[in-house]
C-alpha cells in the first residue's frame, strides 16, 4: 500500500520509544482526535437520519457522504499515529477493508454472504434475502422484528444451495440444457426440465449440509421441548415475494418427517426447474445465474382453519376493509383454489368488526397424517355449514393485517393458519399488487386534506415518514405503557427508548420534545412507525380517544380520519423503502454504524476486530486516552516554566499547565475560582468542599507504617514543598491531573464539555507501601465507592481503575466532585483502616458524607 | 389551496420536476400531488423543455447539474418561453456561485440536496404566495 508506506515514512522519523513531539502538542492532538471523533459521529447520525424518509437524497449524496466519512476517519487514524508513534498500521488496514466493502456496495457488487449452511429463524432479518432468500428473510422480519407469530424452523442458505449445485456438477448440466432452450424453447422445455430435475433428485448433499440440517433439527427439537412431528419445506428464492412475485411457481413439500428433510430439499430445488417455473423466469428476464434459492424448513402447524387475507380490500369504493378467506384444515389447497372458502370483510380498526360475511358449505379438508404426509378428509357435518372463524379469530387477523401493512407500507397478501389452541400463525406475507385509480388518488386528496381541520403542522421533526390514522393515547406515566390499545397513536411529552416495547402495537408516535437523533428515533425507524418528535403542543392539544390522522410525510396532524390520505399512501407507485437508494443507504450504513467493539477489556478489542467505521473510531478514542495517560506519566518534554501554581488552603503543591494558552500567565499563583478548567475546578471543589481532607494531622497510629508521612501532609506542615510535584494539564474542558498524595498516586483524566459523547473520566489509584491485608481492604473500599457511583471498575493488586463516559456535563461534574472527595478520603483511609475492620462501612460513610457536595449545581466554585 | 367544490375541476396548477436522479422525482411527485398540484416529472432536460414548449408549467423545480442541457440553460429557456414561471433550483453541488447565477437568471429560490420534503414544500408555498392567487402562467 503506497499510502501506508508514505505515512510510515512520514511518521517514523525517530526511533520508537523517544518522544519526538512536545507534550503540549500531544495534548492538542488528543483534543483534535476528540473533536474529529465527534464530527464523525455527527456525520454518521446525519446519514442515519436520511433513512427515516423525511429527506430527499440521491445516490450522489450517499457517495459524497461516504467519501467525507472515509476522509475524516483516515485523518483520525493519522492523528492517532502521532500520539502512539505509528503503532497503528493495523488500523489503517481495518479502515481500508471497510472502505473497500463500502466501495463495492456503491459499485453494486454485493458481498456474497458467508454464512453457515443453515440459519435458525431467530437469526433471520428482512435484509438477509441474499442468504435466506426473499420469503424467509421476510418471515424472519415478521417473527423477529414485528413479533408476529411465525412457525419456528430454520433455513438452508443460498450458500449451501450453491455448494450443493456445484459439488454435483449441476451448473454445467443446466448450462447445457439452457443452450438447448435458447435454440428451441417450446420444443425442448419438457425434456430439459426432466433431465435437470432427475439430476437434482439423484444428487447427494455435501457433508457440511447434511450435518447442518441434522444440527438444526436437533436445535429445533430442543426449542420445541420435544420431538418434531412434521415440517413444511418451502422454497425461498432470491427476490421471491420481493419485486417479482413467484407466487405458486415454486414447490413446497408439506408434512415432511425430520429424516426426510434432505429428500424434500432436493424436491424443492428440483421444483425450480419445472417447465412452468423455468419458463416464468426466462420470460421475466431472469438470468440463469440469478436462479438462486434458499430452502426453509418450518414446523408444521396442526391447522384447524387456514386461509388468505388481503389487508386492504380494494373491493368497494366506499368501504375500506380487510378481506379474509378461510376454510377448515391446512392452508395449501385453500391457496391453490381447490377448496371452497368462507369470506369476511372486516373493519380496519380494533376490534375489527365484521362488515359482511359469506359462509359456504365446506365438504373436504386437508389434514396431517400420523405417519408423515397429508391426506384429505371429510369435514364433520356440524362444521360443514358453520362459519369457520370466530370474532376473536378475526380480531387476531385484523391486528396482524394492520401490523404488516404498517410495516411494509403497502397492502399485503397474507397466508395464515390457526391451530387447535386458537393460536394464529403467519405463513407468508407479500405485497398485494394493485394500483389506485389515478383520478381517485390525486383528485380527492387535496380536497380531503383542505377540508380536514389541521391541528398543527410543520412542528417538530419527522423521524419516520408515513401516514398514521387512529385514536390518540396520551401517555402520562410510563406505568401506563402496557395499556396502550392496539392501533393507537401514542402521544407523549418526552421521547423514551422504553416506548420501543409498544411500537409493534402503536400506529404512530407524537412527542412534545425530543430529538430525531435519539435512541427512540432509531427504533421508530426500525419499525417504520410514522413518528414526529418535538411537536411542542401534542400533549396539550390532543386527548386520549381523539381520532386523528398523522401525515408524517408532510408533517401535518389532522383532526379526524382522512381516509383519502391512507388510500393515497397505500397505492403509491413506489414505496420509498423499496427504492434502490434507500436499500443502498441501508446496506452502506451496515458497514458504518453498528458498534461491535463494545468492551474495551475483551481480548477482541483490537484493530483487526474492527468491522465498521464505528468500531474504528471507538477503538481510537479508547487508544487515544490510553496514550495520553501513558504520556502524562512519562513527563519528558514538559516545560516547568509554563506552569502556574494553585493557591489553596491545602498543601496540594499543584502546578497547572494550561493548554489553551497564556491565560494564566507566568508562574503566578492562582485561586481555584480563577481556574479556567471546568473539570479541575469541580475536582478541587469536591476536595475542599467535602471536608474529607482532614486538616488536623491524622492521629498518630504506630501500627501504621506510613503514619508519620501522612502527618507531614497536614496543613502548613513544613517540608511540603519538597513533596511530590503535583501536576494538572488542563484546558477549558479537559484535565489530566497527577497527584502524589503521601503514599498514594492518583491520576484523573477528564474531559467534560457540552457534547455528551466526548465526555469521559478516568480515575486511577495506586496505593503505597503498607501491609497486604490493609492494602486489599483499601482497594476494595475504593472499588466499592466507584462502582456504586456508576464507574466501571478494575482492580489489579493495589491498583484501582475507574472509568465513566458519555454522561451529560452536569453528571460528569458531580462525579468529579465525588472524586475530589475521594482523593481526600483515601489520604486518611489507610490509617483508619488500621483500626477499623469493614471496608464496606467506609464506603457507606463516604457516600453519605459526599452527598451534599454532589447535589450542588456545577460551576458554583 | 383548492376549495372542495372546485377540487375536481381542472384548475390545478402545473408543476414540473426535473432531476436526472429518478429517486428525486419519484419522491417529489407524490408530495406535490398530495398538496394539489398536477405534477409532471422528467429525468431528461430536453424532454422537460419540449413538454414545457407544448404547455408551460406554473412552477418548475429543476436540478442544476445534469447530463445534456444543464439546469441553468434549461432555466433560461423556460423563462424565455414563459417569464411568469416560478423556478426553484435544487442541486447537490451547492456553491455560492451557482446560487448567484441561478438567482440572476430568475430563479425564485435555491435548495441544496439532500433536503427535507417539508423544506421544499415551504419554498413552493412561498413561491405560490408571491405568484398571487391568479398568477397562472399561460
Amino acid at each position: 500500500m503506497g499510502v501506508l508506506q508514505r505515512i510510515a515514512l512520514a511518521l517514523h522519523i525517530r526511533p520508537r520509544g523517544t518522544n519526538p513531539v512536545p507534550f503540549v502538542l500531544m495534548f492538542k492532538k488528543f483534543k483534535s482526535i476528540l473533536e474529529r471523533n465527534n464530527r464523525i459521529l455527527t456525520l454518521m447520525a446525519d446519514m442515519g437520519d436520511k433513512v427515516g424518509g423525511e429527506y430527499v437524497f440521491d445516490r450522489r449524496y450517499i457517495e459524497s457522504a461516504c467519501e467525507e466519512l472515509a476522509d475524516q476517519i483516515f485523518k483520525l487514524i493519522s492523528d492517532l499515529s502521532i500520539l502512539n508513534h505509528c503503532r497503528n498500521v493495523s488500523l489503517f488496514v481495518a479502515f481500508e477493508r471497510v472502505r473497500q466493502e463500502i466501495a463495492e456496495e456503491l459499485a453494486g457488487r454485493h458481498h456474497f454472504p458467508d454464512t453457515p449452511p443453515t440459519l435458525p429463524m431467530s437469526e433471520l432479518r428482512g435484509d438477509m434475502g441474499e442468504a435466506a432468500g426473499g420469503k424467509f428473510s421476510r418471515l424472519g422480519e415478521l417473527k423477529n422484528m414485528l413479533q408476529l407469530p411465525v412457525p419456528d424452523g430454520f433455513v438452508i442458505t443460498t450458500g449451501a444451495f450453491a455448494e450443493f449445485m456445484t459439488s454435483n456438477g449441476l451448473p454445467e448440466c443446466i448450462r447445457r440444457e439452457t443452450e438447448r432452450l435458447d435454440v428451441d424453447e417450446e420444443g425442448t422445455i419438457q425434456e430439459a426440465s426432466a433431465v435437470v430435475r432427475d439430476r437434482i433428485l439423484g444428487a447427494s448433499l455435501p457433508r457440511s449440509l447434511s450435518r447442518g440440517i441434522a444440527e438444526s433439527l436437533a436445535d429445533l427439537a430442543k426449542r420445541l421441548g420435544g420431538p418434531i412431528q412434521t415440517l413444511a419445506v418451502r422454497s425461498s428464492a432470491w427476490d421471491e415475494d420481493g419485486e417479482t412475485s413467484f407466487a405458486g411457481q415454486y414447490e413446497s413439500v408439506i408434512g415432511v418427517l425430520p429424516k426426510d428433510v434432505p429428500a424434500a430439499f432436493k424436491r424443492v430445488v428440483a421444483g425450480a426447474y419445472s417447465p412452468e417455473a423455468w419458463l416464468y423466469r426466462r420470460r421475466r428476464g431472469f438470468k440463469e445465474h440469478e436462479a438462486v434459492m434458499a430452502v426453509g424448513c418450518q414446523v408444521m402447524i396442526d391447522s384447524v382453519v387456514s386461509g388468505g387475507m388481503y389487508t386492504y380490500a380494494p373491493l368497494t369504493r366506499k368501504e375500506e376493509g380487510i378481506f379474509v378467506s378461510a376454510a377448515w384444515g391446512l392452508c395449501a389447497p385453500i391457496m391453490s383454489g381447490e377448496l371452497e372458502t368462507d369470506s369476511y370483510l372486516i373493519g380496519r380498526t380494533a376490534p375489527f368488526p365484521v362488515l359482511s360475511q359469506e359462509v359456504v358449505r365446506k365438504s373436504q379438508l386437508l389434514a396431517l397424517s400420523a405417519r408423515g404426509g397429508t391426506a384429505y378428509a371429510d369435514v364433520v357435518p356440524e362444521h360443514a355449514e358453520a362459519p369457520c372463524l370466530t370474532e376473536a379469530d378475526l380480531s387476531l387477523l385484523g391486528e396482524a393485517a394492520i401490523s404488516l401493512e404498517k410495516y411494509f407500507k403497502r397492502p399485503q397478501d397474507v397466508e395464515w393458519t390457526i391451530d387447535a389452541m386458537g393460536r394464529l400463525y403467519i405463513l407468508q406475507s407479500r405485497a398485494l399488487v394493485f394500483y389506485g385509480e389515478p383520478q381517485r388518488r390525486t383528485g380527492a386528496i387535496d380536497a380531503a386534506t383542505s377540508r380536514a381541520e389541521v391541528l398543527f403542522s410543520g412542528r417538530g421533526d419527522v423521524v419516520q415518514r408515513g401516514v398514521a390514522m387512529g385514536q390518540v393515547y396520551v401517555l402520562r406515566t410510563e406505568e401506563d405503557l402496557d395499556d396502550i390499545p392496539f392501533g393507537a397513536i401514542l402521544v407523549t411529552h418526552y421521547t423514551s427508548p422504553r416506548y420501543s416495547r409498544v411500537m409493534a402495537r402503536a400506529q404512530g408516535i407524537l412527542t412534545d420534545i425530543g430529538s430525531p437523533a435519539g435512541h427512540m428515533a432509531a427504533v421508530a425507524r426500525e419499525f417504520r412507525l410514522p413518528t414526529i418528535v418535538g411537536c411542542g403542543v401534542a400533549t396539550q392539544l390532543l386527548h386520549t380517544g381523539d381520532e386523528i390522522t398523522v401525515d408524517a410525510t408532510q408533517n401535518v396532524v389532522y383532526r379526524g380520519l382522512v381516509k383519502e390520505l391512507r388510500y393515497f399512501e397505500l397505492t403509491e407507485e413506489t414505496v420509498y423503502e423499496d427504492s434502490y437508494e434507500y436499500r443502498l443507504l441501508r446496506r452502506v450504513l451496515k458497514k458504518i454504524t453498528p458498534l461491535q467493539l463494545v468492551d474495551s477489556h475483551a481480548p477482541e478489542f483490537t484493530p483487526t476486530s474492527c468491522r465498521t467505521y464505528h468500531d474504528i473510531i471507538r477503538y481510537i478514542h479508547e487508544q487515544a486516552v490510553a496514550e495520553l495517560v501513558e504520556l502524562s506519566e512519562n513527563r519528558q518534554g514538559i516545560l516547568d516554566a509554563s506552569a502556574s501554581k494553585l493557591r489553596s488552603p491545602l498543601p496540594l503543591n499543584l502546578s497547572i499547565i494550561d493548554l489553551d494558552g497564556e491565560r494564566l500567565g507566568g508562574m503566578a499563583e492562582i485561586e481555584i475560582e480563577q481556574l479556567p478548567s471546568l473539570p479541575l475546578r469541580e475536582l478541587l471543589t469536591g476536595l475542599l468542599g467535602s471536608g474529607m481532607w482532614e486538616t488536623e494531622p491524622v492521629p498518630v497510629d504506630m501500627g501504621s507504617f506510613m503514619s508519620s508521612l501522612t502527618r507531614n501532609l497536614g496543613l502548613g506542615a513544613p517540608g511540603s514543598e519538597k513533596l511530590g510535584r503535583n501536576l494538572a494539564v488542563v484546558s477549558q474542558e479537559y484535565m489530566n491531573c497527577n497527584l502524589h498524595l503521601g503514599y498514594h498516586f492518583v491520576l484523573i483524566d477528564a474531559y467534560v464539555g457540552d457534547n455528551t459523547n466526548d465526555n469521559s473520566l478516568y480515575f486511577r489509584f495506586l496505593g503505597g507501601v503498607t501491609d497486604f491485608s490493609r492494602r486489599a481492604r483499601r482497594v476494595r473500599c475504593i472499588g466499592n465507592i466507584l462502582e456504586r457511583s456508576d464507574f466501571r471498575v478494575e482492580i489489579h493488586g493495589d491498583l484501582v481503575v475507574g472509568r465513566i463516559k458519555q454522561f451529560e456535563k452536569e453528571t460528569m461534574c458531580a462525579k468529579l466532585r465525588l472524586l475530589g472527595g475521594l482523593v481526600g478520603f483515601t489520604r486518611q483511609l489507610d490509617v483508619r483502616m488500621a483500626r477499623e475492620n469493614d471496608s464496606h462501612c467506609f464506603a457507606e460513610e463516604f457516600l453519605a458524607a459526599i452527598k451534599p457536595v454532589l447535589e450542588e449545581s456545577y460551576g458554583t466554585s | 389551496m383548492a376549495h372542495p367544490d372546485t377540487a375536481t375541476l381542472p384548475t390545478k396548477r402545473r408543476l414540473f420536476v426535473l432531476d436526472d436522479e429518478p429517486i428525486v422525482v419519484k419522491r417529489l411527485k407524490p408530495a406535490f400531488q398530495k398538496v394539489g398540484y398536477d405534477v409532471f416529472v422528467f429525468t431528461d432536460s430536453v424532454a422537460a423543455l419540449s413538454a414545457f414548449e407544448d404547455k408551460p408549467a406554473d412552477i418548475v423545480i429543476t436540478d442544476l447539474k445534469m447530463k445534456g442541457m444543464d439546469g441553468i440553460t434549461f432555466l433560461e429557456r423556460i423563462k424565455a418561453i414563459s417569464p411568469a414561471v416560478g423556478v426553484i433550483v435544487i442541486t447537490g453541488f451547492a456553491t455560492l456561485q451557482t446560487a448567484k447565477e441561478s438567482f440572476h437568471k430568475g430563479a425564485f429560490d435555491f435548495v441544496s440536496k439532500p433536503f427535507k420534503l417539508a423544506d421544499i414544500l415551504d419554498v413552493v408555498a412561498r413561491l405560490e404566495a408571491s405568484l398571487g392567487s391568479d398568477g397562472h402562467a399561460d
